[in-house]
């Protein structure tokens, strides 16, 4: 029962294509997807995939060459909704939304920080353009946001330069920054990617934490099904620019249908399985995203493949809250009811 | 909303991939990027104009550049002389095609010669490291901390003029910069794991470093020499504009402008000296296009 | 940050010593001695050898060349640069004068061109590709490819003989008072000067800048809704700007080297025409002393580039990252 106040973005078949080299790319192909107030949506997908694209897209932060082809992005800010797609680029609309209601962090903390600024006035510069707080008041609650974060000694930090940080603090001190503001969305493009898994864990942890306390939609962008497993609520599965599979972090992780979802649960190598275990890499490649098969993105790769898959399948709805793109999807999940 | 020019060229890229009517070809991306820089193609013909223009100049002109005529001084641009005459009876077209044999002789020889150097001890001293290579940087430091024409004029005043010396003094205060890249390039690359495999076969050190290290780094060498070119053609043409470059009975670009320096001339007989600055400075822009053409077609960081 | 500035001085002054040492060789090396010069060409058919040897007993030439470039390099110290070969004037007393002259010329050149030059290059990066940015590339490569003497020339030529607008020359007149009255000599020899830095300096401004406007924190510094403008300018070129400092600082033995042509075209009395003046006359003791000054200068500069480095940029001030 999804109530549509529960629904923080909403996104409706999503093109986002991109024009360098005078080659078109069609990175993002039609997406949809919902994001609901207080959970966290993990979308999932191997690289270039377009899981990125579609988060810069949200926030309209794509390169010059490159642009919003076709499709909706809606915003419930408080009780009104916002066409994203329909605001211009840097315009002040636009503005106003980034950093206060949608925020997002980096995955290399290192290089998404500037160098030359202090700490402290890289998050001070967020609340000064959107809260009219004084000089003091920002540096207290920057203060306070670093503690938050977990952060020691916050009021010596804060003078600090991200060169002086550890990884994992750099990527607290970014979420502080991204959370300056209260967003009521965070976007996290794989976040911990270029960190130790043990500082992921506290970092994941964290954000479980903000999501609870300030019921924080989170939109977390990762490669890693380990990390989906811990986290989500709603899984988005991607490949080649479409979801191919969506809906609770139950349905796709007990009973994944697609069989790319599968495959990808299936690749992954468990901890403590031992040596012999079998791994299963998915046969094939992605394909060069210039030289695209016709039909369904996947079906060179598909074990199942027949003469259907060269149509592109439509989103079809498994029940309420699953849904897939296969044709063959009702004979994947029988085998669920049984 | 109005579509903006950005929006329209992205339609046309989006109407062309979909029709599938794009052709793949396997040219040389290098080749292809330097062809698509117009500026660089541009450059390259010009270039070669005036390159064989001066190479073939006793061709292009019946007169003797050297040849006094004293009942034809100071004329102005006619069909007889292209350029006029200058305060002797010369022609000046003739003398600017002759002198640019002169001028380009030096600044291209210059610019290989002194690359030559460089690269040769820089390569050796890269990859070997060790006294000589210390001894060659703090040479080469040393060289480097000087101005490069006070370098040259103390150099000029010390050995006297002569057009032998004058590429020697530039080959001296030119080959710093070639060792530093290629020094630079060597050290990157000797800790190549192919650098790693060549030694452990046993070769020696000398066919390494020149035969298998060396074409990696062609490329900024390439770019590099056409600069040199470049700078060395205006600091001659400077030299020899004061009277301190080549010696004033050869002619070269600048000796030709050495006559401005009077202010008589320069009111009066433009021809004498302007057709030659302009010649020098088209042919120093070509070299520089086509320079910066090299870079930017052998540069893999460079984004269409 | 004070250890860093020693470090650099620790191989500040091995070098001019070195080079102080060389250019004295080099002094040893060049035909003629101190004497020889001193002497006219009636009175050299007169003189007898043993007067010679005299006159060398008396300026102390006969000693060890070691002791004499002790000696020498002691009195260069305490301000006694010896005497010019033309007129016996001292050397130090020549300096004074036509140093000053000289870095009025470099300094207003040097202001122009960076700040001009930086702001071309910026606006060229944010506008890359357009019909701006690509007529400014291109005047960029003329200003570079034009022979500065020949600008200089073709400057005079229009602005002062045929426009009249401006003096052909020279640094003062007599009737000179205020700073007012000088400012029309110092236009056309120091923008010709600037040319060719600028445009030096606006292709490395805009390189940097294109260079730091592709990296992840200004995607960061956009995600936060910050303006346009404040990105650029706050994020972009203040940290595209350390390697266009030292950029820029490389080029300043150009611009030093690039004074003595132009001071000359413009009859300009700074040491750059005093230094060709002294190549022409063979006055070795004033080319020798004059380069060393220049060393010294080029010297001093990479010091303070490297300084200022370090100020603007944290990331050196703490050791390398």
């Amino acid at each position: 029962m999804s109530d549509v106040n529960d629904i923080a973005l909403s996104v409706r078949n999503l093109k986002t294509f991109f024009y360098t080299n005078n080659r078109c790319n069609k990175a993002v192909n039609g997406v949809s997807f919902d994001v609901k107030k207080g959970k966290t949506l993990c979308i999932v997908g191997e690289s270039g995939c377009g899981k990125s694209v579609t988060a810069a897209t949200i926030m309209q932060l794509l390169p010059t060459l490159s642009r919003i082809e076709e499709g909706e992005i809606i915003f419930q800010k408080d009780d009104k909704k916002i066409n994203i797609e329909k605001l211009e680029k840097n315009g002040k609309e636009m503005r106003a939304i980034r950093g206060s209601d949608i925020a997002m962090i980096f995955q290399d903390p290192m290089t998404a920080l500037n160098p030359v600024y202090t700490v402290g006035f890289q998050i001070s510069e967020n609340l000064k353009y959107h809260t009219t707080l004084n000089k003091k008041q920002i540096r207290e609650k920057c203060i306070s946001l670093l503690s938050d974060m977990g952060i020691p000694l916050p009021e010596q930090r804060i003078d600090e330069y991200p060169h002086s940080y550890s990884g994992g603090m750099r990527q607290r001190a970014m979420i502080a920054m991204a959370m300056a503001c209260n967003p009521k969305i965070l976007i996290a493009d794989e976040p911990t990617t270029a960190l130790d898994v043990t500082i992921q864990a506290q970092i994941f942890e964290l954000m479980d934490k903000l999501k609870q306390e300030n019921d924080t939609a989170i939109i977390l962008i990762t490669h890693d099904m380990g990390v989906v497993a811990e986290l989500a609520d709603n899984v988005a599965v991607m490949y080649m620019g479409n979801i191919v599979e969506a809906g609770t972090a139950d349905d796709v992780l007990r009973r994944p249908t697609h069989p790319y979802t599968k495959a990808l649960l299936e690749s992954v190598p468990v901890l403590g399985r031992g040596k012999d275990q079998d791994i299963n890499p998915i046969k094939g490649s992605t394909p060069d995203p210039y030289n695209r098969p016709v039909g369904c993105q996947f079906a060179p790769r598909c074990n199942w493949k027949t003469e259907s898959c060269d149509v592109m399948p439509e989103i079809q709805q498994i029940n309420e809250t699953h849904q897939i793109r296969c044709h063959k999807y009702e004979q994947f999940f029988e085998s669920y009811n049984e | 909303m109005a579509k903006s020019s950005l929006d329209k060229k992205f339609d046309k890229i989006r109407e062309r991939e979909e029709s599938k009517s794009f052709s793949t070809k396997k040219r040389s991306r290098i080749v292809s990027k330097f062809v698509n820089n117009r500026l660089a193609v541009f450059g390259l013909i010009i270039f070669s104009i005036i390159l064989l223009a001066t190479i073939f100049a006793p061709l292009l002109s019946p007169y003797d550049p050297m040849r006094v005529d004293l009942r034809s001084m100071r004329q102005s641009p006619s069909l007889d002389h292209w350029f006029g005459t200058d305060n002797t009876g010369r022609d000046v077209f003739t003398r600017v095609l002759f002198g640019g044999r002169v001028s380009i002789f030096i600044g291209l020889g210059s610019a290989i010669l002194s690359a030559l150097v460089g690269i040769a001890i820089g390569c050796y001293a890269g990859y070997k490291g060790g006294w000589i290579d210390l001894i060659a940087l703090r040479v080469s430091e040393i060289f480097m901390s000087f101005p490069q024409i006070i370098l040259v004029l103390l150099l000029v005043s010390i050995t006297g003029q002569s057009l032998f010396n004058l590429m020697a003094i530039f080959i001296l205060t030119g080959w710093g910069g070639m060792y530093r890249l290629a020094r630079a390039r060597m050290l990157s690359l000797r800790e190549e794991e192919y650098v790693q495999a060549l030694r452990s076969f046993g070769l020696s050190t000398f066919t390494i470093c020149y035969k298998h290290m060396l074409p990696n780094a062609l490329s900024p060498i390439m770019v590099n020499i056409t600069l040199s070119t470049a700078m060395f053609i205006l600091t001659e043409a400077g030299l020899s504009f004061l009277g301190l470059g080549v010696p004033l009975n050869i002619p070269t670009w600048g000796n030709i402008l050495n006559v401005a320096q009077d202010i008589l001339v320069l009111q009066n007989y433009w021809w004498m000296w302007g057709p030659v600055g302009i010649v020098i400075s088209v042919f120093v822009l070509c070299v520089n296009f086509i320079g910066d053409g090299l870079r930017d077609s052998t540069d893999p960081s460079q984004q269409g | 940050m004070i250890t860093y500035i020693i470090q650099r001085l620790f191989i500040f002054f091995p070098m001019l010593l070195v080079i102080s040492f060389l250019v004295y060789l080099g002094l040893e090396l060049a035909p003629g001695d101190a004497v020889s010069h001193m002497i006219s060409p009636e009175l050299a058919s007169t003189i007898t050898a043993e007067q010679l040897n005299a006159m060398r007993e008396a300026y102390g030439l006969n000693q060890s060349f070691l002791k004499r470039y002790w000696l020498w390099l002691i009195s260069m110290i305490q301000g006694d640069m010896g005497y010019s070969m033309a007129g016996g004037v001292a050397i130090s007393e020549i300096m004074a004068k036509t140093i000053p002259a000289t870095l009025e010329l470099s300094i207003v050149a040097l202001i122009f061109s960076t700040i001009i030059g930086c702001s071309l290059g910026v606006i060229s990066a944010l506008k890359r590709g357009s019909g701006t940015d690509n007529s400014l590339t291109v005047a960029g490569m003329a200003g570079v490819s034009i022979p500065e003497f020949f600008f200089g020339l073709v400057a005079i030529l229009l602005f002062a003989i045929e426009l009249r607008w401006l003096p052909v020359g020279g640094r003062l007149l007599p009737h000179y008072e205020t700073v007012w009255d000088r400012i029309p000599n110092i236009v056309l020899p120091s923008m010709v000067l600037a040319l060719m830095m600028t445009a030096g300096a606006m292709r490395y401004a805009r390189s940097s800048m294109l260079d730091v406007l592709a990296r992840e924190f200004i995607t960061t510094a956009r995600s936060k809704g910050m303006p346009e403008w404040r990105i650029n300018i706050l994020h972009g070129f203040r940290v595209a700007l350390t390697p266009v400092v030292v950029l820029i600082g490389f080029r300043l033995p150009l611009l030093i080297g690039g004074s003595t042509i132009i001071e000359q075209v413009y009859q300009w009395p700074g040491i750059g025409s005093m230094f060709i003046r002294s190549v022409r006359a063979s006055d070795y003791p004033l080319v020798m002393t004059i380069s060393l000054m220049y060393v010294f200068v080029v010297l001093t500069a990479s010091l303070i580039i490297d300084v200022l480095t370090a100020l603007i940029d944290p990331r050196v001030r703490l050791g390398k990252e």
